[in-house]
């Protein structure tokens, strides 16, 4: 990872919901190493949604599918309709993934660092405010 | 049969005597299927064409002079058989002669014949015989493969039917009527199709289309079941009977194949699932792969840590593996960290471990069996297992609702005058940051004077709200 692409990231606030504690502070740590300043991470979709009410305008979100006995759409819901990019990460691969979201980036996991910055990269900037 | 029948009264008719032979002997000529003979009133042969001779066996020159009793049964030549025909012939102007008959060389063959009396009775009669053996062979094997399909077809399990092409069936099995609780009557034509799922129907009809093209149907659609209403998946296939080309009857069968399609779709979650399961895992090792790396001065101490904690891991999966991912218990999964250190049950001196039988579900056995191998290590490196007098114990019990689990790691014995270490280690933090972060847990720690002390309170689900 040049550089370059920690450029891209340097100062973006980026969401984490991911419910398995170790794997969210392992994502966090990584792309905090690459100058994203990381919202979160939360474990469920309340903790999502307080996060998106209560912090900063945020500019991307890595989404964990699967939070145990729930799904992340109604976050995905929300990033949508304030026009915040955001990327699925799931173990299922994505034809779980429903039509509203289909077309959204996702990653496999377990999550290759390089290719989920190149993906968090090429995101179009968050409507910020929205 | 009749046709030369006809003929021959004709010509005999007008005969009255040899001098008919002309007239004749064309008819006798060219009907060499039936074997055709004439005989006196008394029965002495005085014609026999080459069709008896094919049929009989018997050269004209052979028999001609002699007896047409000859081609009897002895059974029905004692009987008196022959004669009885020439009377009845005589009496009704016909006989019929549907009996067994004798070749030249002994054998038999059922014959379909007639013995007709000669305009002139002084001339005598004519005999015209048909071998019906074949024939009826065939139709005695048809009967029996037309019972065959009977006795099979209602006793298979399958629903059974027989359909033209275009599907509008002609008869149905009684596990049909049975099944579907609708009749062989009401169900003719494509009355049957009242059965089907209504979302099936279309698909059901459309399929006897392109059957008609293909030559073969197969669907697989919704039949009701009249016991309860349930509509249960079928797969029903129907082809043509023979290979007769256009063939108006075909024959179908409609088997339940319901449970088999449970079953595959169960397989297929099962599948999806393992998968999760283990793309999920790989990610937990390749995060606890990096957080060790970034905490290691060399190495050894990489080497060292990852295995320990990817041994941990191993236990917790095994244990889950074991139970098909219901639960672990809490027990066995501190009984087999302290063992695979070496303590645990046969080091009761220092180990007391006490508490109720708890199931975990299997997310926070995974978290937990993690930090319960770094509080070992722990306690194996600094902490009350590295002391001669110190002391370990692990209790818990769980408050009266049973939902609520209160654990507590205590450690006893030793001098902790450092006080708390500098370095966080990844226990500490799975306890104080990871058991809050998914489960909700409430948990303290303390580095008491004498030993680190940690108290872990947490939310049990409930047992049939379990989810990995």
């Amino acid at each position: 990872m040049g550089s370059a692409v920690s450029q891209s990231l340097a100062g973006r606030l980026i969401l984490l919901v991911e419910d398995e504690y170790v794997v969210a502070i392992d994502l966090a740590q990584s792309l905090e190493q690459l100058g994203a300043v990381i919202v979160g991470p939360a474990g469920s979709v309340e903790d999502a949604l307080a996060l998106i009410m209560a912090g900063p305008p945020i500019d991307a979100a890595l989404l964990d599918v699967n939070l145990g006995s729930e799904r992340v759409y109604p976050v995905a819901d929300v990033l949508q309709a304030r026009g915040v990019p955001y990327v699925f990460t799931t173990s299922y691969g994505n034809w779980i993934i429903p039509t509203p979201h289909s077309s959204a980036p996702w990653c496999e996991k377990p999550v290759n660092i390089a290719h989920l910055v190149r993906i968090l990269s090429s995101l179009p900037t968050a409507a910020k405010g929205a | 049969m009749h046709d030369i029948e006809q003929e021959l009264s004709n010509v005999s008719a007008g005969s009255t005597g040899p001098s008919s032979d002309a007239l004749l002997r064309p008819l006798l000529e060219s009907n060499i299927g039936f074997a055709i003979l004439a005989m006196t009133p008394s029965g002495i042969v005085t014609v026999w064409n080459a069709g008896a001779e094919r049929l009989l066996g018997y050269r004209e020159t052979e028999i001609v002079g002699k007896s047409v009793d000859l081609i009897f049964t002895p059974e029905d030549r004692a009987a008196g058989v022959p004669q009885a025909e020439r009377n009845t012939a005589l009496a009704n102007g016909r006989a019929a002669d549907e009996r067994w008959h004798v070749r030249r060389d002994g054998s038999r063959f059922w014959a379909d014949g007639v013995l007709l009396p000669l305009a002139n009775r002084e001339a005598g009669f004519i005999k015209i015989v048909q071998d019906l053996t074949e024939r009826q062979i065939t139709q005695q094997r048809l009967k029996e493969s037309e019972e065959l399909f009977r006795l099979l077809a209602t006793n298979i399990p399958q629903l059974v039917f027989r359909t033209k092409p275009t599907g509008e069936r002609t008869w149905g099995s009684p596990q049909w009527e049975i099944f579907t609780g609708r009749s062989v009557r009401t169900s003719t034509g494509m009355g049957w199709l009242e059965a089907v799922h209504p979302d099936d129907r279309e698909l059901t009809v459309m399929k006897w289309l392109e059957a008609q093209r293909t030559g073969e149907y197969y669907v697989e659609h919704r039949i009701q079941r009249f016991d309860d209403g349930e509509y249960r998946w079928h797969q029903t296939r129907a082809k043509p009977i023979g290979d007769g080309e256009a063939a108006e009857d075909w024959v179908g069968t409609s088997t339940d194949v319901h449970d088999m399609r449970r079953l595959r779709e169960a397989q297929e979650v099962l599948v999806a699932e393992l998968q999760h399961r283990t793309r999920n895992l790989l990610a937990i090792v390749q995060s606890i792969e990096r957080r060790t790396l970034r905490a290691s001065k060399s190495l050894e101490e990489f080497g060292t840590e990852f295995e320990g904690r990817l041994s941990a891991l191993g236990r917790v999966q095994g244990m889950l593996s074991r139970t098909s991912h219901v639960s672990v218990d809490l027990r066995e999964l501190i009984l087999a960290e302290l063992e695979a250190h070496g303590e645990g049950i046969e080091n009761r001196d220092h180990v007391t471990i006490e508490g109720p039988p708890i199931a975990l579900p299997p997310a926070s056995a995974q978290t937990l069996a993690l930090a319960l191998h770094e509080l070992t290590t722990n306690a194996l490196k600094y902490g009350a297992l590295t002391y001669a007098d110190g002391k370990l114990s692990i209790t818990w019990k769980t408050e009266p609702d049973k939902r609520q689990l209160v654990l507590l790691w205590c450690e006893r014995g030793i001098q902790l005058s450092l006080g708390r270490p500098e370095r966080r280690g990844y226990g500490l933090e799975l306890i104080e940051r990871a058991l809050p972060y998914q489960f909700h847990a409430e948990t303290e720690v303390e580095f008491a004077a004498d030993g680190l002390k940690c108290r872990i309170s947490a939310q049990l689900p409930a047992e049939d709200s379990m989810d990995g």
